[in-house]
C-alpha cells in the first residue's frame, strides 16, 4: 500500500506486538526529499488510512528517511 | 464532524500565545500516556519554557479541532511557532539529531543520546483547561 502511494520507496513492516494490529512502517522515499518530518508521516499516513478506517490497523508507528 | 469554531478560536489563541506548546493527556507532572511522557521528557531535558494542554477532559472535540488546524488527530502534538513539528516519535527523534535544540535555539543537552527520563518539571506553564460553552 505506502509503496504503491510512493513510488521508489522502500518499505519496511514491523509487527510490534505479534497481534498484526499494532505496526510500525520504516519508509525511505524519494518523495520525502525537502520535507519535514509530519509531512513524511502525513504521506505515509494518507497511504494506508483505508486500513486505519476499516481497524485493520489499529496503531501505526511510523519512521522515515530520506532516499539512500 | 465539524470542529466547534468556538473551541478552534480558543486552539488558536493558546497556539498564537505560547511559543512552544504541548497537546498532551494528563499533565506534565502526571502523564497519562507514555506517548506524552516522552515528550515531556524530551522538553524538559531542553530546559524550554513550554505551555502544556491536557487534551483529555475535551478529547474528541480538540481530535475535530487539530485536524482542521494541522491534518493530525492523535495526541501528542508538539507545536512550535504554532506549526506542528509531530507526536512522540518525531520529536525523540529530532532530540537525538540536534534538529530539535536547534528549532528551539537551545544547546543540545549533554545526555541527548540518553533515554528521555522525565524529572520533575522544572517550569511548566500549566495552561487553564479549554472550556467551551456546552460541552
Amino acid at each position: 500500500m505506502i509503496a504503491e502511494a510512493l513510488p521508489g520507496s522502500e518499505v519496511q513492516v514491523l509487527d510490534e506486538t505479534g497481534s498484526g494490529d499494532h505496526l510500525r512502517a520504516v519508509v525511505r522515499a524519494p518523495q520525502f526529499a525537502g520535507k519535514t518530518r509530519i509531512d513524511q508521516h502525513r504521506m505515509v499516513r494518507a497511504a494506508v488510512q483505508a486500513r486505519m478506517d476499516d481497524g485493520s490497523i489499529h496503531a501505526l508507528s511510523i519512521t522515515t528517511r530520506p532516499s539512500r | 464532524m465539524a470542529a466547534n469554531p468556538e473551541l478552534k478560536e480558543k486552539v488558536e489563541e493558546v497556539l498564537r500565545e505560547n511559543r512552544v506548546l504541548l497537546f498532551m493527556k494528563g499533565t506534565p507532572e502526571m502523564p497519562r500516556c507514555g506517548f506524552s511522557m516522552r515528550v515531556v521528557g524530551v522538553l524538559e531535558q531542553m530546559g524550554t519554557e513550554y505551555g502544556a494542554i491536557d487534551v483529555l477532559p475535551i478529547l474528541d472535540p480538540l481530535r475535530e479541532v487539530t485536524g482542521e488546524i494541522s491534518d493530525w488527530r492523535t495526541f501528542p502534538q508538539l507545536y512550535v511557532n504554532g506549526e506542528l513539528v509531530g507526536g512522540a516519535d518525531i520529536v525523540e527523534e529530532m532530540f537525538e539529531s540536534g534538529e530539535l535544540a536547534e528549532m528551539l535555539g537551545v544547546q543540545q543537552p549533554d545526555a541527548a543520546a540518553a533515554p528521555a527520563q522525565p524529572e520533575t518539571p522544572a517550569n511548566p506553564q500549566q495552561s487553564p483547561p479549554l472550556q467551551v460553552d456546552g460541552t
